[in-house]
């Protein structure tokens, strides 16, 4: 029954807008979508609760289309006559008022709640989206694999010495020969000399790499307090790095965003509509409910306006550490040198968890600062090296390979440790 | 016996190495790893425990060399539109010494602004395309509709500022004088489009406002 009533009723709506386009040439039905683009998109959405009501079944909700009509137009007249319905929605939303629009016409209105009806009708998209983790798991499976075979064949390796020296045995003893009496094989001089070499060998190579390794923290990957993705923000919606990195352009640090940068987006986006979110263990992670972890730091209630000053800061993992004898500025390499973010981080726009994607080390430094060509065109910063830009000019200077970081001094000690 | 103790050594071994790895890594000789001084983000909460008086917020009221004045008008509690009315008659202080750089500020606004309100200044940035993005809301037609052409610059710098209906604030990440470039721009790119398409809103609303 509800069905045939509604269908009745968008049947009657679209015959009365038939009727109107028939008569008047001026709305015809599809601008009922450009219109509540124009005009109400900015406020209000569909299925969704915004800075005013989400408009599905809004004609259900007021009692009277007329009434609707005049709120519409000029909402603040309309309050002023003391309607019920009105004032409490006004009281509900805050008492932002509405905009007025005086210059919209009924036939106009009902195109917009005619377009409101259909897409009101019309089911939620999701998109199917597979997780890529099944590539990963074969990896592990070939290394596991690989490692089995190399055990069995040591295996059949040595089940094999013991057969040939066994039969050795015996053609000697068939042939007369006396067989010194074998030496068990951890007594054997030769035996223990191999062994010793290789645990030289293997103990050594850990050792260093172990050393070597001290201080550095490649590949580090710490679970953060909130699941927050990169690759969802940098990359499929294309936030650029420094919408949330102010710092990079400016100073030393690339700074941390504040709850109030999550919430300029997240104070609308309350939901989490996009691929499945996999974490590095193949754990499936609830986009929503990670947004809704933020509201818990940024105290804000859904429905409710948002008092910033509640807001407590979430306590990121930090990940590129460098030590305290080192002196490292972004501001120098990205703002000065225009070194593009993924140069030292990797592909941030594709990490779910971020990872140090560099060793960070001395050497690691050092090798791009030999390599690295400055940026020396329209670049006021080095407009001092007047020899090299001279140079430049007149040839002495291959400008081609340009002016390296070194040549400036990119490796002097004192340039990063004083 | 031996053997399966060797399978065993092997099969940890093969276990041990995780890529994943959740813990950073050693450090050798940590006093020189690690700030004496407190760095940024370092944890300072134990100063106060230990009764030692430590903000590290600017004092109130200190402004930044070559910074712009503070807004006097303060954000309007919800439901109020007070100050958000009389920011339109506050205005820049147009002091040709300090020329706002305007290339910087078309910057600024790609990285900050044009994620909702387009590079075009169309209101169809990538977090909105069309109603198909992740943003429910359609960001402001800076260029073209009646309402933002003859929004008064105060006005905007109130929205910039505060935020406005769904739109954040955004004085944490941009500067009084960036907020300023940024308005500049807006209004430079107006003047050039010229003549307003749309007419959503009419001008006697504006005018109410």
């Amino acid at each position: 029954m509800a069905f045939l009533k509604r269908f009745s009723k968008s049947l009657f709506l679209s015959l009365v807008l038939l009727f109107s386009v028939a008569t008047t040439f001026e709305v015809v039905a599809q601008d009922g979508k450009a219109l509540f683009s124009q005009n109400c998109a900015s406020c209000h959405a569909v299925n969704k609760k915004l800075t005013g009501p989400a408009l599905a079944g809004v004609e259900d909700r007021w009692p009277d289309k007329t009434k609707l009509h005049a709120w519409i137009k000029n909402s603040a007249a309309f309050l002023k006559t003391g309607d019920a319905y009105a004032n409490n929605l006004y009281n509900e939303y805050n008492k932002v008022a509405m905009n007025l629009f005086p210059q919209l016409t009924d036939k106009e209105i009902d195109a917009i709640i005619g377009y409101v009806n259909t897409a009101a009708k019309e089911p939620t998209t999701t998109k199917p989206s597979d997780g890529d983790t099944a590539a990963k798991g074969e990896d592990a499976d070939n290394s596991l694999l690989f490692g089995i075979l190399t055990l069995v064949l040591a295996v059949i390796a040595l089940v094999l010495l013991q057969v040939n020296s066994n039969l050795k045995k015996l053609a000697d003893q068939k042939e007369g020969f006396k067989t010194p009496e074998p030496v068990a094989f951890w007594k054997n001089k030769s035996y223990i000399a191999m062994v010793v070499v290789i645990l030289f060998l293997v103990g050594g190579y850990y050792t260093t790499k172990g050393a070597i390794g001290l201080g550095r923290s490649k590949d580090y990957q710490p679970v953060q307090p909130i699941y927050y993705s990169h690759k969802v923000h940098a990359g499929v919606n294309q936030i650029n790095c420094q919408y949330c990195h102010i710092g990079v352009y400016q100073g030393k640090q690339a700074t941390i965003p504040s709850v109030n940068v999550c919430m300029n987006c997240h104070l609308a986006i309350n939901e989490y509509k996009g691929e499945k979110i996999v974490t590095e263990e193949g754990v499936e992670i609830n986009g929503t409910a990670q947004i809704k972890e933020l509201y818990k730091y940024a105290g804000y209630e859904e429905g409710k306006p948002w008092d910033a000053s509640k807001a407590k800061p979430i306590q990121w993992v930090r990940i590129h550490n460098l030590p305290d004898h080192v002196y490292f500025n972004h501001a120098q390499h990205v703002k000065v040198g225009q070194v593009a973010c993924q140069t030292c981080h990797g592909e941030i726009q594709k990490m779910g968890e971020v990872k140090q994607f560099a060793d960070l080390s001395m050497g690691w430094c050092i090798n791009c600062h030999r390599e690295t060509k400055v940026q020396f065109k329209d670049n006021g910063f080095y407009s001092i090296y007047e020899k090299y830009h001279a140079d430049l000019k007149n040839g002495k200077l291959d400008s081609t390979k340009g002016v390296t970081v070194e040549m400036i001094g990119g490796t002097e000690c004192q340039k990063c440790h004083y | 016996m031996k053997f399966s103790f060797l399978v065993l050594l092997s099969f940890f071994l093969l276990i041990g190495c995780d890529d994943i790895q959740r813990k950073p890594g050693k450090i050798y000789m940590p006093d020189m790893a690690y700030s004496r001084a407190y760095e940024s983000y370092a944890d300072h909460s134990f100063l106060a425990d230990s009764g030692i008086n430590y903000n590290n917020q600017p004092v109130t009221g200190s402004i930044a060399r070559d910074e712009e004045l503070p807004f006097h008008l303060s954000k309007d509690i919800a439901g109020d539109t007070t100050n958000y009315v009389a920011s339109k008659t506050y205005k820049y202080n147009d002091d040709s010494s300090k020329a706002l750089d305007l290339n910087e500020a078309e910057r600024l606004y790609l990285i900050n602004c044009a994620i909702c309100h387009g590079a075009k200044l169309d209101g169809n940035g990538p977090l909105y395309k069309g109603g198909d993005g992740p943003y429910p809301a359609k960001p402001a037609t800076l260029v073209g509709d009646v309402k933002y052409e003859s929004m008064p610059e105060g006005q905007m710098y109130y929205s910039v500022t505060y935020g406005k209906n769904l739109m954040g604030s955004y004085a944490s990440q941009l500067s009084k004088t960036q907020r300023w470039a940024v308005i500049k721009f807006i209004k430079s790119k107006q003047v050039k489009v010229g003549t307003p398409t749309i007419v959503s809103d009419s001008t006697k609303s504006i005018a109410k406002k």
